[in-house]
């Protein structure tokens, strides 16, 4: 692996080619990316596109996302300030990448893999859009340098491999931007518009994690555990020598034994739940219905231990402050008990939100899960939602995991083709048992754990709910007041939501604000309307999809 | 609920500053909005008043009127700016409106409609593309001149009606979320009847918008508003550099700069209507159309990204607004602007509220009776 240099901030950078920028700066020990408008700091916090948080200024160009750009030779990236020049010009025409696969897969991780792999076997062409570099999705995460890591890497790349041999064709580090009626999507890959306009379409986007909200959570440092795994395990970047994680889940855990191994000094991993071990039932039930996979966290919890890293259950973040160049995490145990550690980074997951935006907008059928605390899309036994030639597998329907992300993919696939004339979909018996056993277990390992989202009491009043637009509960509590009756009004009365994000973190805790003032049951409609853009596009990616729209005529 | 003097149907800006200046002169008024997402206090907060060319294009039968009311829109500037004022700040600035020509032929026909827009009042002038460029650097190379309207400008529509409904709030205004389905004149009141609730009021103000044609079709008046279904594009905050409204000769656009450093792009590109009781959905040709158009004329936001997109309604009627009570049935006012609503809105709530107080209006109603709809 060839070394590169950059500068930040006039600092000279030496990283290796492939790092994220986000990882390249995290090593060198800088976090702090950029100034909002109320000149708060911020820095990476998803990890994976998603909060727009780490924004900076890479030659000149702002609003670079650290967390998906990589590091390259000789580049000034700067702090980015709240309101950038903007000195664009009239974009080069590019080329248009026009689409009509069979099947087009949407998103490269577990579920889109498997259902690309499945369609193109029954004949049918199939092209998967992936947001990432390198496909493998969140849970089979590879790395940017095909260096692997451990089994659950070695899977994915298998997985991986099985897909290209397919002949699937793999498009990587696209960005769907819109979503049309009737399956028509635009995208962008660097400066190349994409139109796809498939027979049948297969929504694979997984989800993205939900955070822990106290007061000082959106400070650069304090990170969602999936974006500590994913400089980990992509970049081999830790997230800091001290780090504390909390929430609740088996990947706090899993990240938590990651990040020792590699060097990292667990000061506090935190569940919110009571340990598994006072719930010996509940335990029971999910070791019968996942046998392996309960052996595997035993022993995750096992190997902890013996480097003495012990979780302490029922144990909650309360709150984070800055202190001197590092975070000062305060932690509060069932007893009520109060202890603040000094860390370099602060994780967090509890839980997880569907990625359901492309479903959303297509106007896919949707029911609120109340035990998981997010929307549901509906799906019949071939995995087609409730529009006609629109498939969903994986957690973007509903967090389910990543095998039964696998076997959902396989039938989707499998149907997807079938319906556009290749194949039968004939024997997928085994999958759907196979189905059947994996949704069992996630159920019984949830109870285990704590992600019910936490009522808006359990909130103090300063916390930041809003990263985008700086707004705290009291802030959109004011804006509740004055017209309590949808996500949409609150919306405008206070700004919550309108920022780059579109919404993703503050948006479920609004559809709840909601329900719990005008006492109506949380549906599809609690939450903010779907909308193009689904993630933030360039007027000239828009110009080049428009022309290339023009072209087709 | 005890029974208001005066009820007023619509909460968008119209409604609300006809109920603040009813409360404020001593009334009872209880203020009754849908809360349908489309409307009321979904804004763009452009301030109109030259003639837009995508209205003229449009709507050609109604250009008369247009013309006809340009002091009228005139003088609904002025009074955003008082309101301004009196709200203590909704970020309004008022460095005019550019209409932009990108061939002879559309700077011809700004020249010409300057002309008319200067005999009316209006402060114009046609700048050639050397005094662009020293207000414009921004602008892209084909574009030979424009037509600059002072009067013009921009304010934040979110903060305004914030401002507004506090300030509705501090002069004791009632406010129901609810729908009118009918109105029906007793011997001595306004009956409204809502989904839940039979109401009555002395007089009622209807500042519906595109709804208000339903509620009076029973009182022989037959108003044809129309609901407009509109895009909206919003960027990501950048440098503050563009100062004017942005317009388009002959294309449909409306580009302006929010002091939150965002560009918000729209001007008429059509959205696709739910019913009245539904925000409506946005179009994909018109986003594409919208933002690209946009980025030909102006380059330099090329790089900026498109954050969010919203659907609104605008309403049209016959041009011009409709201010005053119906022909037969004096308790029930209209409020309705012709087009340009949030523009429009606080001068004719004020108006309607004066005519419901038999106070001399601020500008002549005349022009704009209900009586002109009459069967």
């Amino acid at each position: 692996m060839t070394k590169i240099t950059f500068t930040f901030q006039g600092h000279a950078i030496t990283a290796k080619t492939g790092q994220s920028l986000a990882a390249a700066l995290t090593k060198a020990g800088h976090r702090n990316f950029r100034e909002t408008a109320k000149s708060a700091e911020r820095g990476m916090f998803c990890g994976m596109g998603v909060c727009q948080d780490c924004l900076v200024t890479v030659d000149g160009k702002p609003n670079v996302r650290a967390c998906m750009s990589p590091a390259k030779d000789g580049m000034t990236v700067t702090r980015q300030v709240p309101f950038p020049a903007f000195t664009g010009s009239a974009p080069p025409p590019s080329d248009p990448l026009h689409l009509t696969p069979d099947v087009l897969v949407i998103g490269g991780g577990a579920g889109g893999l498997s259902a690309a792999i499945a369609a193109a076997k029954a004949g049918a062409r199939v092209v998967i859009l992936d947001e990432r570099k390198v496909a493998g999705g969140q849970y089979y995460k590879q790395s940017a340098d095909g260096s692997v890591l451990d089994a659950q890497q070695g899977d994915g790349a298998d997985l991986v491999a099985a897909a290209v041999a397919s002949g699937a064709e793999i498009l990587s580090g696209v960005e769907i931007w819109g979503a049309f009626d009737p399956l028509l999507f635009l995208a962008q890959q660097g400066e190349t518009p994409i139109i796809a306009r498939p027979n049948m379409a297969i929504v694979a986007t997984g989800a993205y994690e939900r955070p822990v909200m106290v007061p000082g959570w959106t400070l650069p440092g304090v990170m969602t555990t999936g974006a500590a795994q994913t400089l980990w395990r992509s970049y081999g970047t830790l997230p800091g020598q001290r780090v504390a994680i909390c929430g609740s889940g088996p990947l706090n855990l899993q990240v938590a034994l990651e990040l020792t191994r590699g060097g990292a000094e667990i000061v506090r991993l935190a569940d919110r739940a009571s340990h598994p071990a006072t719930r010996p039932l509940a335990a029971l039930a999910m070791a019968v219905s996942g046998p392996m996979l309960t052996l595997k966290g035993l022993k995750m919890e096992l190997a902890l231990r013996r480097m003495g890293v012990a979780v302490r259950s029922a144990c909650d973040l309360t709150g984070v402050a800055k202190q001197d160049g590092a975070l000062a995490a305060t932690f509060q145990g069932a007893g009520g008990d109060e202890e603040t550690v000094t860390v370099d980074a602060l994780c967090m997951n509890a839980g997880f939100e569907p990625q359901n935006e492309i479903l959303r907008l297509l106007g896919a059928k949707m029911h609120y899960d109340t035990k998981m605390g997010h929307l549901r899309c509906q799906t019949d036994p071939t995995m087609q939602t409730s529009v006609s030639g629109l498939y969903a597998v994986g957690d973007c329907k509903g967090l389910g995991g990543a095998p039964a992300a696998r076997v959902e993919g396989t039938i989707a696939g499998a149907h997807a083709a079938a319906a556009s004339g290749f194949g039968d979909a004939y024997d997928l018996h085994g999958a759907q048992r196979a189905l059947t056993r994996h949704r069992r277990f996630q159920s019984r390992l949830w109870r285990l754990y704590d992600i019910a989202p936490r009522g808006v009491a359990a909130l103090s009043g300063d916390t930041p709910i809003c990263r985008c637009e700086e707004l705290t509960l009291d802030d959109i509590q004011v804006g509740l007041d004055d017209r309590p009756g949808h996500a949409g009004t609150l919306k405008r009365a206070t700004r919550v939501g309108m920022g780059r994000c579109q919404g993703r973190y503050c948006g479920p805790v609004v559809a709840r604000m909601v329900a719990e003032t005008t006492g109506k049951p949380i549906e599809d409609l609690s939450f903010f309307a779907p909308r193009v853009p689904i993630k933030p596009v360039a007027i000239s990616a828009i110009l080049a999809a428009q022309e290339a729209l023009d072209g087709e005529a | 609920m005890a029974k208001p003097d005066i009820l007023v149907i619509g909460g968008g800006v119209t409604g609300t500053i006809t109920a603040i200046t009813l409360a404020e002169a001593g009334a009872k008024v209880t203020l009754v909005d849908a809360g349908v997402n489309a409307g009321s206090d979904a804004n763009a907060g452009s301030l109109h008043v030259q003639m837009q060319s995508r209205f003229m294009r449009l709507y050609p039968d109604q250009v008369p009127n247009v013309e006809a009311a340009l002091p009228f829109y005139r003088a609904a500037a002025e009074e955003w700016v008082k309101l301004d004022a009196a709200l203590g700040g909704v970020e309004l600035v008022r460095k005019g409106g550019l209409m932009l020509a990108e061939t002879a032929d559309q700077l011809a026909f700004l020249e010409k409609k300057a002309a008319r827009e200067a005999a009316k009042g209006l402060s114009v002038e046609l700048l050639d593309r050397v005094s662009l460029d020293r207000i414009a650097p921004w602008l892209g190379p084909q574009i030979v001149g424009a037509e600059l309207c002072r009067d013009e400008g921009k304010l934040n529509p979110l903060l305004a009606n914030r401002l507004l409904k506090r300030r509705a709030e501090a002069a004791g205004v009632t406010r129901l979320t609810d729908r009118v389905t009918q109105l029906r004149m007793t011997s001595h009141d306004v009956e409204i009847d809502t989904p839940d609730a039979t109401l009555h009021a002395d007089q009622v103000v209807i500042a519906a918008a595109w709804g208000s044609g339903d509620l009076v079709n029973a009182f022989s008046v037959t108003l044809p508003t129309r609901a407009e279904p509109l895009h909206m594009n919003i960027t990501e905050p950048g440098a503050p550099v563009i100062n004017h409204l942005v317009q388009h000769a002959e294309r449909s656009i409306t580009l302006k700069q929010f002091s939150s450093g965002q560009i918000v792009i729209g001007g008429g590109w059509p959205a696709t209507s739910q019913g009245s009781h539904a925000p409506p959905t946005v179009r994909h040709d018109s986003m594409l159309q919208n933002v690209a158009l946009a980025a030909r004329l102006a380059p330099a936001i090329s790089s900026l990204k498109v954050i969010r997109t919203w659907a609104g309604m605008n309403t049209t009627i016959d041009g011009a607004s409709v201010i005053g009570p119906l022909p037969y049935t004096k308790r029930i006012i209209m409020a309705i602007p012709g087009d340009a609503g949030y523009t429009l809105g606080p001068l004719v709530g004020r108006m309607a509220a004066q005519i419901a107080m038999d106070a001399p209006t601020d500008f002549d109603a005349g022009p704009f009776s209900p009586a002109r709809f009459a069967n």
